[in-house]
């Protein structure tokens, strides 16, 4: 199970981490700073995941989802956040068509395998 | 001019006609030589009928009258046998057949030696003055009744130096203290020794100043017990407007305090929740990078074994904060429901640790888990789920009081629902009573609210999913709990 990921967030250690703990996953790892340069990056280049912070400078990151999701319906965004679970901000994503919802807050292994559960499940459902 | 004698009779006798009162005069055997107009209008009866007969005789108008006569009787012949005045108020029955209050004066007339002469009698007509007594009595009462209703109102009045002179409506059930043991007691009984010197004499000085002053205060109760109250107090007048005293009305607004305090602890945890979350999301970015960096690290192969010592030691310590901070952030979380996709397996592990705070005894239970590893996601509220885990694992729990094993098992059931298996090898429900386990308030147990079963039953019916229970007296018992898939 292997994607092509665009990891979104403003801090580089953190873009970093997402890089190396999804490379062990075997995916392919591109990165954005921000939703404009995110939604610049999926109009050139094919993505499988976004993996889009929620917290960004400029447009924030559930403006992002929802402007990807007018452009491409069918790219799977799981939504990351350090604010951990927080029910207002599930909601607000799901409703914008979001795939999945990841804490930072999480232990480690469990962000890992939420990702691949929520982006098996979207594709899943996707070929259906 | 000096007017005659006969002139001044003729004076006196049109004075007596005309004096708002009943006026009869009578020799000491009770024949009446004299009378007024007011007695023939209430008798009904001419003058010249009246003289030469027995006062008692005339003033029976009616069958009735008797009864109250007689009691007239009785302090007449005191009058005459003591040569003494008398004052008395009795009920006579006038030719309307009208019960009227008279209040009379009986004299008796002494000529100039000791022998007597005869007896007046004079009689004012009081009925509307008792009418008007007995309608404010009544009022009175009402409003005590009302206040006594009420319950959060006490009304009282005190004299110029503070003196109780009025307690009522609603003050014994307020403050305690009984009518009889309080009246003519001073004021500051009611107050804090504190506020006596300072607070009460300005209370007082502004009720006189500007006609009334209103304050929020403590009282106390005889119990000693403090009593918050809004006291208003105004001024008592006489009917010259002269001031004789102040009247108090306090109200009990310990339900409003209780209130209020409830109303501050609860901002001030949401205000201590907002913190919480703020500094949450700054911690949890930098901690997510260090606890995954540890874990890449550790993931190495090759690494001496004093480093991976160091790196776990890292590892755990980031671990504790994470959960500090996870705790925060469950702390400041909105209390609305909201529907997201749930691994029910992470779901039930989530719940295990909570079963700690239950503080459930220390029996000898086994935990088995029989966890399906691909199990379908489905749609629900994290929160209420986790709710419904805990209260069939706490049920579960103690049924088992000699110990046994909690079974909790995952999976699907025909491919559209997960099925979730709770079972137990307690003592298990009764037949006639499993028809009854999910309805509200019903409960085997001994302080048991009836009410957990129910709680998961909703739950589990808003989640368009179902809750069934099979149970065998002695053999345990087993709750399915079946969600549709996503």
């Amino acid at each position: 199970m292997s994607y092509k990921v665009l990891v979104v967030d403003d801090e580089e250690p953190v873009r970093r981490l997402l890089e190396d703990l999804l490379k062990k996953e075997k995916c392919t790892v591109k990165f954005a700073t921000s939703g404009e340069e995110a939604l610049d990056i999926i109009g050139k280049e094919d993505f499988e995941v976004v993996l889009l912070d929620i917290k960004l400078p400029g447009i924030s990151g559930l403006d992002t989802l929802k402007k990807i999701k007018e452009r491409k319906p069918y790219l799977i965004v799981i939504m990351i956040t350090g604010f951990g679970y927080n029910e207002e901000l599930i909601a607000k994503s799901k409703e914008l068509g979001c795939s999945g919802y990841i804490g930072k807050d999480m232990p480690i292994s469990q962000i890992i395998s939420n990702f691949k559960l929520f982006a098996k499940t979207a594709r899943d459902k996707a070929k259906k | 001019m000096i007017a005659s004698t006969k002139e001044i009779e003729k004076i006196v006798f049109k004075l007596i006609d005309n004096a708002n009162a009943l006026v009869l005069y009578f020799d000491i055997n009770g024949t009446v030589s004299l009378c007024n107009k007011v007695i023939e209008n209430i008798t009904g009866r001419s003058r010249e009928e009246i003289f030469g007969k027995n006062w008692s005789y005339i003033l029976a108008t009616q069958k009735d009258s008797l009864a109250g006569l007689q009691m007239l009787k009785a302090v007449v012949d005191d009058s005459i046998s003591y040569k003494r005045p008398n004052n008395f108020e009795g009920i006579i029955i006038d030719r309307e057949k009208q019960e009227r209050i008279i209040s009379w004066s009986i004299t008796p007339i002494v000529k100039d030696s000791e022998a007597l002469e005869g007896v007046l009698c004079i009689g004012n007509d009081i009925t509307a003055l008792k009418e008007r007594e007995a309608s404010l009595k009544k009022i009175d009462d009402t409003l005590n009744n009302i206040f006594s209703s009420i319950k959060e109102y006490a009304l009282y009045v005190t004299n110029l130096d503070g003196n109780i002179t009025y307690y009522g409506m609603g003050s014994e059930i307020m403050f305690g203290w009984q009518k009889n043991e309080i009246v003519f007691k001073h004021v500051g009984v009611l107050h804090n020794p504190e506020d006596v010197q300072s607070q009460l004499p300005k209370i007082f000085q502004q009720v006189r100043q500007c006609g009334q002053y209103e304050t929020e205060i403590k009282l106390v109760k005889k119990d000693g017990g403090q009593l918050p109250v809004i006291l208003s107090a105004t001024k008592f007048l006489d009917e010259q407007e002269n001031l004789k005293g102040y009247i108090f009305i306090a109200k009990d607004i310990t339900e409003r305090k209780e209130l209020e305090n409830q109303i501050f602890q609860s901002e001030k945890l949401a205000a201590i929740g907002k913190l919480a979350a703020g500094m949450a999301h700054e911690i949890n970015n930098p901690l997510f990078v260090i606890s995954g960096r540890v874990e890449l690290l550790l993931a190495e192969k090759r690494l001496a074994n004093k480093t991976r010592q160091e790196l776990s030691i890292i590892s755990t310590q980031a671990e504790r904060i994470r959960k500090l901070v996870d705790q925060l952030l469950k702390f400041s979380r909105k209390k609305t429901p909201s529907l997201e996709v749930v691994n029910i397996n992470d779901t039930i592990e989530s719940v295990m640790p909570l079963l700690s705070y239950h503080k459930l005894p220390d029996y000898n239970i086994e935990i088995v888990k029989e966890f399906e590893k691909n199990l379908p996601l489905i749609k629900g509220d994290l929160n209420q789920l986790q709710e419904v885990f805990v209260n069939l694992f706490i049920n579960a729990y103690q049924s088992m009081s000699e110990g046994g094993r909690l079974t909790i098992k995952t999976g699907n059931y025909l491919k559209r629902f997960v099925q979730v298996t709770i079972s137990d090898t307690g003592g298990g429900i009764a037949a006639e009573d499993l028809k009854n386990i999910f309805l509200p308030f019903f409960s085997t147990k001994k302080n048991g609210t009836g009410l957990g079963l129910s709680i998961c039953y909703n739950i589990i019916k808003a989640h368009n999913g179902s809750l069934d229970v099979e149970s065998q007296s002695g053999k345990g018992t087993a709750f399915i709990i079946r969600l549709p898939f996503v």
